[in-house]
């Protein structure tokens, strides 16, 4: 699979660096968009996954509406613990008046080298055509965050 | 021995439009996603119990929606009537 949802090796090794700060005045963290079968831009293809080092241009959309190339600020949720679970998470994410079609997307750190931290697999290619694309991130709880560690 | 932990990646819910913004419908949807989740394993009525909250929740954000919508429009109408742009505030009345 040419996008497979993961937790970037890389990342875990540098979260044991202190490389990522996922405080609310911490490092900036962005989410880029990504298409297989040749739909990213001059024809890429992504392949992301849990190898996936650092944000790439390969297999990104292209310019549409509200995004541009590397995607768009995430504004964080402090990160926090619930019972043995540590966890923290992003608010929604919209780009509008964009025409866009998008297999996944990968989050990284705009601070520290464009450090990859998370590949999102959407399962099937989400389409919107001079409209909104929004992305939701799931509620931030030990059992749901988009980034927990337990 | 000590316990190694888990690191997982959750899910992301991704909602689209085409030729404007998103519908109310959607945005209700959004907001439902983001209060009420339901485990798959819960017992069948505490599922049907949560699920019919979920409808009832949706149906109530659906209708503050279109009146924020409406309320919405209604100020900017009024603004441009005052500075009298008369034509696109009929414009904005009629969408």
């Amino acid at each position: 699979m040419a996008i497979a949802q993961a937790m970037c090796t890389a990342f875990k090794q540098e979260l044991m660096l202190g490389t990522h700060n996922f405080a609310t005045n911490g490092n900036a963290f962005k989410l880029a968009l990504y298409a297989e079968g040749g739909g990213g831009k001059s024809s890429t293809t992504a392949t992301l996954g849990a190898a996936t080092t650092a944000y790439t241009t390969t297999g990104e959309i292209a310019n549409s509406g509200s995004y541009t190339a590397g995607g768009g600020a995430l504004t964080k949720v402090a990160p926090t613990t619930s019972g043995t679970t540590a966890f923290t998470d992003f608010a929604d994410l919209s780009f509008t008046t964009a025409t866009i079609t998008a297999m996944g997307a990968l989050i990284y750190n705009d601070t520290n080298s464009n450090k990859a931290v998370c590949v999102l697999d959407f399962t099937s290619n989400k389409t919107s055509t001079s409209g909104t694309f929004t992305v939701q991130f799931p509620t931030a709880d030990a059992s749901n965050a988009i980034i927990r560690i337990a | 021995m000590f316990n190694v932990g888990i690191s997982q990646a959750g899910n992301v819910n991704v909602m689209t439009s085409n030729n404007g913004g998103l519908t109310n419908e959607q945005i209700a949807d959004l907001a439902v996603d983001k209060i009420v989740s339901i485990s798959d394993d819960a017992p069948a009525h505490i599922r049907q119990q949560a699920n019919q909250f979920r409808e009832h929740l949706k149906n109530v954000l659906y209708h503050y929606l279109l009146l924020a919508r409406r309320e919405e429009r209604g100020t900017i109408i009024q603004a441009l009537l005052s500075g009298g742009q008369k034509e696109t505030a009929e414009y904005i009345r009629r969408l």
